[in-house]
């Protein structure tokens, strides 16, 4: 099974830019996730992997064999990268059955009819829809036609599979069920998956790796922990994680903010510099009691201006510092609507990022110190 | 490959060059899209600028009135088309009549229309089921039937031939209801009504009820909903629907020359044609020219107005249901309506037709006046066509010509129409999906008698390679074919939009070459509608006239061209035979076409 390796990849449409100086590598057997907003050049970069688009400028291997650099004139054809590629639409072909669906690629591949029916057959049969093997498309349910475009591709045993949100349109249930598919597949099966999904939670539950992306960039690629814990810049923090992260901007008069800022800037000069520091929901505690706080942690008053149960969860809204904080728990709030109270945050929750949005990786250091 | 390693990894411009190229090339859609391009330049664009040259060009016989050698440049037939003493005859006249038959005929049909729409759509009425079907039949059958069922009827002294039923029942119909402005508009405007009908009771139908309810729920009455909810955003399937008629009013030909002709009432179609008669080439390409720019400025009007009115959307997803207003006593009233529509429109002239073709003697309904001769019989006692209908070769060499010429060139349009479609959605090279969809677009802004003059102007004489083809089949069968692209082309176009791109994007994944993606996904899937996209322009060309017109000559005539040669033999009984077997195959054909498509082709009925 072979790896993936993009260099400075571009991609434009006349005066727009889709993808541009994309460098990304996926590794053998890995489960690669591209996550971003609609736009970001996710699906633009997987169907130049499946060579459905072609490249700009850079290069594109698979393995160790260039498929695509328009600087040496190189394209191999889609049909001649043996990929796999589920549709975010399914693509089903409407006219043929599902058995025959299944077995397309094995018959383009010149596979004899006894074996071509028996490895069909076993595909149907691992995904659950052997049953309707004489059926066409439209007569199977969302979630079936899921798994027919899934088990078409698996037929022919793909060396790379790509998958561009194959499960958003199945609801929620569903979606679930087929996750666990996805992954229990990807175990069975060792292929290297490429997954395009705007659902972050779908990047977090089945990724190896993700790489997050916006306006035709990479902004950060890395484990699923990486992009949520250490998000390299705003944009990844904004973007991952619901309710989304709090971000406070160095120049604000709020007493955790200056706090962190005078704690930074004490031990390390540079980081005194504008820029904005974020907190995920999670990471906020709230004190009815001044006395109860914690030495080592970043505190203000606040007050409490609306709660919003979610079914196990709560999202309180917090006034601080002339702000909304939202803080997220677990736990029922004993507060209620206009209660004044003290919110805290562990140094070791605190993002810091720089007044161009990127991380401060010199703040994590000096951030793990004073959990320690 | 030799070639890409020698330029291997410098990245220059020509290496890039050969990229482009060869990711243009990869497939072969590029390739056909050039060739289709060029076919359609030679078939759309030339035969054009032929017609306009020849408007500006001395033509053969006129060196001494121009004053210049034949291919000179000249202002003569200009002039003499807008300015000269005959102007007022020739190109004024004419375009007063055509204007003033065209908007007559959109008022009485928006008056007849609008409300059978209404009608039929959105009220209890009885059997709207069956009337919303049978209100369209008139424009399923050529619209020159109903001008020779007129003449059957209303035919006075005026002209030679078999007496119309007045006449011979003693009562002398006069001329101007016999003839020219008054029974042209009075006739379009039934042929164009279901139009109407169709345009604005469709969009009647998808009307989000959410927005009545809304100025309901206000306090708003059904009058002032009507006018100031309603009718507003009706404006553009209005609009689209008004356009359309108009544009199909200039090219009309078949009904101005058989009502018009006795009384010299001529509007631009049939000046045209009688240019051409005369071989005035020069004048005609002057017509023709001024034709096809009404054409292209209605269009323009059309797509800015349509523009300005797409701003709001009326089409709701829940609220698009089909609420019914009550009629109550009036309900039967409004059945009476639709009822005597459909017998003036359909029933009575079919009737009179099929009446004129069994009875020797016009409305004289005695017993011994019906015969079967002019269908079968044989020996008759007439000057000429001695024999019924049935038995003239002449008949079948036409009804064959017609079989042949409509159905090849319709195959091969339909054919063509899905492979632009094709090209236009997967090619790679923009500008020429663009030019593609634009060329093959263009013979809709152009009225089909100009656009014949215009492919008589080119293929009347051997040019280069390209024999004279005029005279020939051939003539008819390109000239079809070009006529028919608009609808062979959005309909490939529309069924390749909606197939989407990811069905054959899965087979090439899946890794299927371009020909076995062809002839295993995208024609099986697009079976239907290549279907539908033969049958739909078979079935208007069965009934065309003013294309064929200009381009038939006796031994190519199809079965429209045939019966206009009797109508001016005055034949009537066998015209009329024939064109009531050209109604009964288009109407036929266009109900087997639904039933085989399980869709409801009224609505694509474009010629």
């Amino acid at each position: 099974m072979p790896g993936i390796t993009l260099r400075d990849v571009q991609k434009s449409y006349g005066g727009y830019t889709a993808v541009t100086g994309l460098d990304l590598e996926v590794r053998d057997g890995e489960f690669l996730c591209l996550l971003g907003p609609s736009g970001c050049g996710k699906t633009t970069t997987l169907r130049m992997i499946a060579g459905l688009e072609n490249l700009t400028g850079g290069s594109l291997a698979v393995g160790d064999r260039v498929v695509d650099c328009p600087d040496r004139a190189t394209f191999v054809a889609p049909e001649k990268r043996g990929m796999g590629l589920v549709f975010q639409s399914y693509a089903l072909w409407p006219h043929l059955t599902i058995e025959d669906n299944v077995g397309f690629g094995l018959k383009l591949r010149k596979v004899g009819r006894a074996e071509r029916k028996k490895r069909t057959q076993e595909v149907m049969e691992a995904l659950g829809i052997a049953k309707y093997a004489g059926r066409y498309p439209s007569q199977l349910s969302g979630g079936q036609q899921q798994r027919v475009a899934l088990a078409r591709m698996l037929a022919v045993n793909p060396s790379v599979l790509l998958l561009d949100e194959p499960l958003s349109n199945l609801d929620a249930r569903l979606r679930l069920e087929m996750r666990a598919e996805l992954k229990r597949i990807h175990e069975s099966f060792k292929t290297t998956i490429v997954f395009v999904t705007h659902d972050q939670w779908e990047a977090m539950t089945l990724a190896d790796t993700i790489a997050v992306m916006n306006e035709g960039t990479l902004q950060q690629l890395g484990t699923p922990d990486d992009i949520y814990e250490r998000p390299a810049n705003r944009f990844v923090a904004e973007f991952v994680g619901s309710p989304p992260i709090n971000i406070l901007e160095f120049g604000m008069e709020d007493e955790l903010v200056q706090g962190a800022r005078r704690y930074l800037g004490q031990r390390h000069p540079q980081i005194s510099g504008a820029g904005s520091i974020g907190i995920r929901p999670e990471s906020i505690r709230i004190e009815t009691d001044k006395a109860a706080l914690r030495e080592a942690d970043f505190s203000a008053p606040a007050k409490v201006s609306g709660i919003l149960p979610t079914g196990g969860s709560w999202i309180v809204e917090l006034e601080t510092g002339g702000r909304a904080m939202f803080m997220n728990t677990h736990v029922a709030p004993r507060v209620s609507v206009g209660d004044r109270l003290w919110l805290q945050v562990p140094a070791r929750a605190l993002n810091v990022f720089d007044a161009r949005g990127v991380r401060v990786a010199a703040a994590d250091e000096v951030l793990s110190h004073a959990a320690a | 490959m030799t070639v890409a390693s020698a330029l291997a990894g410098q990245g220059g411009r020509a290496t890039r060059l050969l990229y482009r190229l060869r990711i243009a090339m990869r497939e072969p859609t590029t390739l056909i899209g050039v060739v289709m391009a060029l076919l359609f330049a030679y078939l759309i664009i030339v035969p054009i600028v032929s017609i306009l040259l020849d408007a500006v060009q001395t033509q053969f016989g006129d060196e001494r009135r121009t004053a210049t050698e034949v291919g000179g440049w000249t202002g003569y037939y200009l002039h003499r088309t807008f300015a000269s003493p005959i102007a007022r005859d020739m190109f004024w006249e004419p375009l007063w009549n055509t204007l003033s038959v065209a908007f007559s005929t959109i008022a009485i049909s928006i008056v007849l229309g609008g409300s059978l729409a209404w009608l039929v759509s959105r009220t209890d009425m009885f059997g709207r089921r069956w009337f919303a079907t049978a209100l369209i039949v008139p424009y399923m059958l050529p619209a020159w039937t109903f001008a020779l069922a007129w003449t059957t009827l209303f035919k006075n002294r005026t002209v030679g031939g078999q007496q119309g039923w007045l006449e011979s029942l003693g009562v002398s119909p006069p001329d101007w209801l016999a003839y020219g402005r008054v029974p042209i508009t009075i006739i379009l405007a039934l042929h164009y009504t279901p139009f109407i009908i169709l345009l604005f009771g469709s969009a009647l139908r998808r009307f989000d009820s959410q927005l009545e309810d809304s100025a309901r729920i206000l306090g708003a009455g059904r009058g002032r909903i009507a006018l100031s909810i309603i009718l507003p955003l009706m404006k553009p399937a209005l609009i689209s629907a008004v356009v359309l008629i108009f544009a199909k009013c200039l090219g009309e030909f078949g009904v101005a020359y058989v009502l018009g002709l006795p009384v010299k009432f001529d509007v631009l179609a049939t000046s045209l044609y009688r240019n051409i008669g005369s071989r005035q080439t020069g004048v005609a390409g002057v017509l023709a020219g001024a034709i096809m720019l009404l054409g292209i400025l209605t269009l323009l009007v059309d797509a800015y107005l349509v523009r300005e009115a797409r701003r709001y959307v009326t089409v709701g997803s829940k609220g698009s249901m089909n609420r019914q207003s009550r009629l109550g006593p009036w309900r039967l009233a409004a059945t009476g309506y639709a009822g005597i529509f459909f017998l003036v429109a359909v029933g009575l002239p079919l009737l009179t037709l099929f009446l004129s073709t069994v009875m020797r003697v016009p409305a004289r309904f005695t017993w011994e006046n019906f015969t079967l001769d002019f269908w079968i019989g044989r020996n008759l006692d007439t000057v000429a066509l001695r024999q019924g209908i049935l038995l003239t070769p002449d008949f079948w060499a036409a009804a064959w010509n017609t079989l042949w010429i409509v159905g090849s060139a319709s195959v091969v349009s339909g054919l063509l129409g899905l492979l632009v479609g094709y090209t236009v959605v997967r090619t790679p090279f923009r500008p020429l999906g663009s030019f593609l969809r634009q060329v093959t677009f263009f013979p809709y802004l152009v009225p089909g008698i100009a656009f014949a003059a215009a492919y008589l102007s080119l293929f009347a004489v051997a040019r280069g390679p390209v024999p004279a083809l005029y005279g020939t089949m051939w003539i008819l069968i390109l000239a079809l074919i070009a006529d028919q692209m608009p609808y062979a082309s959005r309909a490939g176009l529309s069924a390749m939009m909606q197939l989407g791109k990811e069905p054959e994007e899965a087979a090439q994944v899946a890794g299927s070459g371009w020909f076995h993606r062809m002839t295993r996904i995208v024609i099986p899937i697009q079976k239907s509608s290549l279907v539908t996209g033969v049958l739909l322009p078979f079935i208007s060309g069965i009934k065309g006239l003013s294309l064929f017109v200009i381009l038939a000559v006796p031994s190519t005539d199809v079965l429209t061209t045939y019966s206009l040669r009797l109508v001016d033999y005055h034949y009537t009984q066998a015209a009329n035979a024939v064109v009531l077997m050209v109604a009964g195959l288009a109407y036929f054909g266009t109900v087997a076409a639904q039933k085989l498509t399980k869709t409801n082709l009224a609505e694509g009925l474009g010629g």
